[in-house]
């Protein structure tokens, strides 16, 4: 028997879907689905735009991303040791120079950087500006807290620039490393550097089933969007349905892992991890060590130099 | 371990006759989680050179018995063996063995996201010769050389995220090739392809047949089976093996395809897309009968 056939008799007859009268429905916010695919689009959108910009022709991205590596570790631990605010300046205006000659968006490059400060920082920062934890002249007072005068002294401030400069100045290091290295050559970098190739492995394969499963999250968001014919408010549908979503994105990752690993051992994998990556060292790649070195020195000298 | 003898019997492998059997499977049985059975009593010979299509409904053990014949999976009950020695997990935990093995056999999976699973399409595809202890400099020659040969080479560097079905497809298949096995088995190729890159995939599967790659593949898919196999072994939704023949005797024999829910008695009905494939003559047929 055909499945026309046992069809009830609501299934073959029209619904009523939009109103014949053409009123207008009430606008609507974006409820948490709606955000959700968004905001998984927009993790695709970042991903992308760091692959282009980490593809496109720069001053960084020359560099074999095993020498950047090492570089900017080293720069970083010179970073960590400047107790001058003047000298962190001259430093975090040379990251900048370096994104602007390495082809990045100078505003997103701003942006991203100084989008983590008051996160990291504003929390250490803020309160040791203020006199009760920094002692010292008071530059602007802000009242009395339980008979004492409070107020943000000089040396408070000067404390939190030279955390915030300091932060500021490491992050934009980072940033500058990750934006104009692509993922795979990262990974690369670090297989080169020895660290352990198993580890290597786990993390790429990490990166690379994050979009998988986002993919699969997003497929079951807009299943549900695709299903939501009226927006009435229900938050315990709604975390029922986002518990689901978690439950069956874990089962989902339980199978494929399965999956993976018998394609790994369908080509001959029996544990060790091996890589087709091998560097080599050219003359832009020197002449980047030396001016890293360069700056290293010239920054520990000025920093000795001036004094504590 | 493998014994001396075994070890022997599966290099001799390498000067083996044209028309040796590769490949004997003898009534394997296997359950998924000892409850959900997927291989029912299946015996099984494949010789050098065959194309051979595993046919059946969706659930009747087709990929169950491609992941034994890969050695990933192995029988609770029978035995397989390939090559002329027994495939064993413990066999496989020998170094040599297993190097040997692998090598020969290579597995196309149907999902290819599962099967792609590195940063970019250059180290998937180096994945395996890298594995089975090919030298840095030989395994690039071949990535280049196979990504020329699947038109992939602009692909190289890309993340698998960035590519479309049928071109993660294509470096699942250059991933298996670059290790250049006897066998290949194939998990429904063509299922969740558009017609071009189909027919692309059942060009080079007859073109890798050609040069002398021994062909098994995993379908439900009627309509291209006359093309891709010569010869067809049939499951029935019990899990056990009720036919193995040419493709057109299988495919004239509407009795037996129904009974395995591979047709439906009420297909012929409606219009005209598996009946117009030019080479599925049996069809025309039967809607002829009917």
């Amino acid at each position: 028997m055909s499945t026309a056939a046992l069809a009830p008799e609501w299934l073959t007859a029209r619904e009523i879907a939009l109103c014949p009268c053409g009123c207008i429905g009430k606008r609507r916010k974006a409820n948490f689905v709606e955000k959700t695919i968004i905001g998984a689009a927009n993790v695709l959108k970042q991903a992308m735009f760091s692959a282009d910009v980490a593809s496109q022709p720069g001053l960084l991205q020359r560099i074999q991303p095993a020498v950047k590596v090492v570089t900017m570790l080293a720069l970083l631990m010179a970073t960590a040791v400047v107790r001058h605010l003047s000298i962190l300046v001259a430093l975090y205006a040379a990251t900048l120079a370096i994104a602007v000659a390495s082809g990045l968006p100078l505003w997103f490059f701003v942006k991203r950087v100084w989008l983590f400060i008051p996160i990291f920082t504003g929390v250490i920062v803020v309160p040791a500006t203020l006199n009760l934890i920094t002692p010292g002249r008071v530059v602007i007072p802000l009242g009395t807290w339980f008979g004492h005068s409070v107020g943000v002294t000089a040396q408070g401030l000067t404390s939190a620039g030279l955390i915030v400069a300091r932060v500021a100045t490491s992050i934009s290091l980072v940033v500058l490393l990750t934006l104009t290295t692509p993922w795979n050559k990262l990974l690369a970098a670090l297989r080169t550097m020895r660290v352990p190739k198993m580890f290597v492995l786990v993390l790429g394969m990490a990166y690379r089933y994050i979009f998988y499963l986002l993919e699969t999250v997003t497929d079951m968001y807009t299943a549900r969007k695709s299903r939501t014919a009226n927006h009435r408010n229900n938050t315990s549908s709604g975390r029922a349905f986002v518990a689901a979503t978690a439950g069956a994105t874990f089962g989902k990752a339980h199978a494929l892992s399965i999956e993976v690993h018998d394609a790994m051992v369908a080509r001959g994998y029996t544990g060790n991890a091996r890589s087709i990556d091998h560097f080599q060292i050219v003359k832009r790649d020197v002449v980047w060590v030396l001016a890293c070195s360069v700056t290293i020195a010239a920054t520990l000298g000025v920093n000795y130099a001036l004094g504590s | 371990m493998p014994s001396a003898v075994d070890i022997a019997a599966f290099d001799a492998s390498v000067c083996a006759r044209e028309d040796q059997e590769i490949f004997r499977v003898e009534h394997a049985t296997f359950s998924y989680l000892e409850r959900f059975p997927a291989l029912n009593d299946v015996s099984l010979t494949v010789r050098r050179g065959e194309k051979v299509a595993l046919l059946g409904a969706n659930g009747c053990g087709k990929s169950t018995l491609l992941k034994v014949l890969d050695g990933l999976l192995f029988a609770d009950r029978g035995s397989f063996h390939a090559f002329g020695a027994e495939v064993t997990e413990a066999n496989l935990e020998d170094e040599q063995f297993n190097e040997g093995f692998r090598t020969r056999v290579g597995f196309v999976f149907q999902n290819s996201d599962a099967q792609v699973f590195s940063p970019t399409v250059r180290e998937e595809i180096a994945f395996g010769p890298l594995n089975l202890g090919l030298s840095i400099d030989a395994t690039q020659q071949r990535v280049h050389d196979v990504m020329r040969m699947l038109e992939i080479s602009d692909l190289a560097e890309r993340a698998p995220y960035q590519l479309s079905g049928g071109q993660k497809k294509r470096v699942a298949i250059a991933s298996v090739l670059a290790m250049n096995p006897e066998v290949l088995l194939f998990d429904e190729p063509t299922a969740a392809l558009d017609p071009r890159t189909q027919s692309w995939l059942i060009d080079l599967i007859l073109e890798l047949n050609q040069s002398g790659k021994t062909i098994i593949i995993a379908t439900h898919d009627l309509a291209t089976l006359d093309v891709l196999a010569d010869r067809c072994v049939v499951f029935s939704e019990d899990h056990q093996i009720v036919a193995d023949g040419p493709p057109g005797t299988i495919l004239r024999d509407t009795e037996l395809l129904i009974s395995v829910n591979l047709l439906h008695d009420h297909a012929h009905d409606h219009g005209s897309t598996s009946h117009t494939h030019p080479h599925d003559e049996s069809h025309h047929d039967s809607h002829r009968e009917h």
